[in-house]
């Protein structure tokens, strides 16, 4: 049962990640673009328990230090996205009236990425990682901020149904 | 029980972070195994990312070419209307000219400065999330490529190869925030930093305080040590304008890349530098005016015949 969990979730993993690398990252979205990867560990996390959630923070974020377009120690993506997709799960498990709203999810994992992203920059900083400027930080951070707003509700129902495949539930949203 | 739970829930996220922080210490200190997980995954994605980029390619095209129908809308909708059956076959067409045009260019470039190149094309641009701008090219150490060689594009300089796998190589671009590079100035030789803003300016340090810049100035790249990271005399960029703060050591100044970064579609490496410095050889000529002919009309007054003359 495990098993077959793990290698679900791993599955719809990697097949995001490639679609992000291949797809999305080679479009020139204006203010950043989006990441359709984030947007699922963030929905994914929302949906499941802490526990799970951290876990699957813990594998997205590997697979986003492995990936060839990013500039920081292996570890930086995972701690963050551990400590996110924790926090996520944190809150609103077991609250109906945050997990059963559609619009509180997309509200929650839209503030998240933002916070995600400027974690992001602040640990990277801390690590010594140049810095972009500040006018093009803020524009990047809003830009995805708005894109994820724009994106996640478009994915949330494919990210729902995968998530009952995965773990055999029936989730109402 | 209920604690219980809570407290493996606990732990569990402690033992991912510790895991985490011990990943980030394992890479600081250089261990070689991840750079090997890296590029493991950097080989195996380049099929999906060759493969993404052929088929985004026409599309991207297609919303290029939307983007600019503001200025022609009419003359452009016939056009349209017209080519429609071919509009296929026109942009696979024009994405294959504009990429031997973006050779040609480097050629001339590197045949003034005979430096030693390997062309690529660009297959996949890196993440501006992750506040970096990077490219990935599809050639890799396999073709003789080399971390900290220089990559031009027709224009001057693009960036500087930042990894290489076996048939691929990832690009830090010079827009890169963390990019740096040492610049004269082509013509007076003075000497200057220059770094990359995160768009498609930069600005310039200059090191002597004696010296002094101008609007239009061109900048050249000034070399390294055995022409790595940077060979000499690649074209970078024009000082657009010129900062004179009151208090300032030594003047400073915001410079307009030559290159495209938006429209990389081929790009060069430098695999191997002149033995001499080619100077200001490769230097973009500055128009000069075409002077216009004046043409100077010398009246002379005819003596008047008016009768009031002629009865005085």
């Amino acid at each position: 049962m495990l098993l077959r969990r793990f290698g679900i979730t791993g599955t719809i993993f990697a097949l995001f990640f490639i679609a992000q690398e291949a797809v999305i990252g080679q479009l020139n979205i204006p203010a950043g673009g989006f990441s359709i990867f984030l947007i699922l560990t963030l929905l994914w996390a929302a949906l499941s328990t802490p526990e799970i959630a951290a876990g699957v923070g813990f594998g997205a974020g590997i697979l986003l230090d492995l990936s060839p377009s990013t500039s920081g120690p292996l570890g930086h993506w995972t701690l963050i996205l551990v400590l996110m997709s924790y926090a996520i799960a944190f809150f609103s498990y077991g609250d109906e009236n945050m997990r059963g709203n559609p619009l509180s999810v997309v509200l929650m994992v839209t503030l998240a990425q933002a916070i995600v992203l400027v974690s992001y920059l602040v640990t990277g900083f801390l690590l010594g990682i140049t810095a972009t400027s500040f006018s093009q930080t803020l524009i990047t951070v809003i830009g995805n901020a708005l894109w994820t707003l724009v994106v996640t509700p478009l994915m949330l129902p494919a990210v729902v149904w995968l998530h009952d495949l995965a773990f055999d539930s029936r989730m109402r949203i | 029980m209920r604690n219980g739970g809570e407290n493996r829930g606990r732990l569990l996220l402690v033992i991912l972070i510790v895991s985490s922080l011990f990943l980030i210490t394992l890479d600081l200190r250089g261990v070689n195994l991840i750079d090997g997980l890296r590029g493991g995954t950097h080989t195996a994605l380049s099929p999906f990312q060759r493969a993404g980029n052929v088929v985004l390619t026409p599309v991207k095209n297609f919303v290029n070419d939307v983007t600019h129908l503001g200025r022609t809308r009419n003359q452009i909708e016939d056009l349209r209307k017209q080519n429609l059956k071919l509009r296929e076959q026109l942009i696979s067409r024009k994405n294959q000219d504009g990429e031997v045009e973006q050779l040609k260019s480097i050629l001339d470039l590197a045949g003034t400065a005979r430096f030693k190149i390997v062309s690529a094309k660009v297959i996949a641009q890196g993440s501006s999330l992750v506040f970096t701008r990077t490219i990935t090219i599809d050639a890799g150490s396999g073709t003789g490529i080399k971390k900290n060689m220089t990559v031009i594009s027709g224009n001057g300089l693009v960036g500087v190869v930042k990894e290489v796998f076996a048939n691929s190589a990832i690009v830090m671009l010079a827009t890169d925030p963390a990019f740096k590079v040492g610049v004269r100035i082509a013509g007076s030789q003075q000497i200057g930093i220059l770094a990359g803003l995160g768009s498609s300016t930069a600005n310039l340090q200059l090191l002597d305080n004696q010296t002094t810049i101008k609007v239009g100035d061109i900048l050249l790249a000034r070399g390294s040590n055995n022409a790595q990271p940077f060979v000499p005399g690649v074209p970078v960029g024009q000082v657009t304008s010129v900062s004179n703060a009151a208090g300032a050591v030594t003047q400073s100044a915001t410079v307009k890349y030559f290159a495209n970064f938006g429209a990389l579609g081929v790009v060069s490496v430098v695999v191997k530098a002149p033995k001499a410095d080619p100077r200001d050889a490769l230097a973009p000529v500055k128009p000069v005016p075409t002077p216009v002919p004046t043409v100077t009309v010398f009246v002379t007054p005819s003596p008047s015949t008016s009768p009031s003359a002629a009865s005085n």
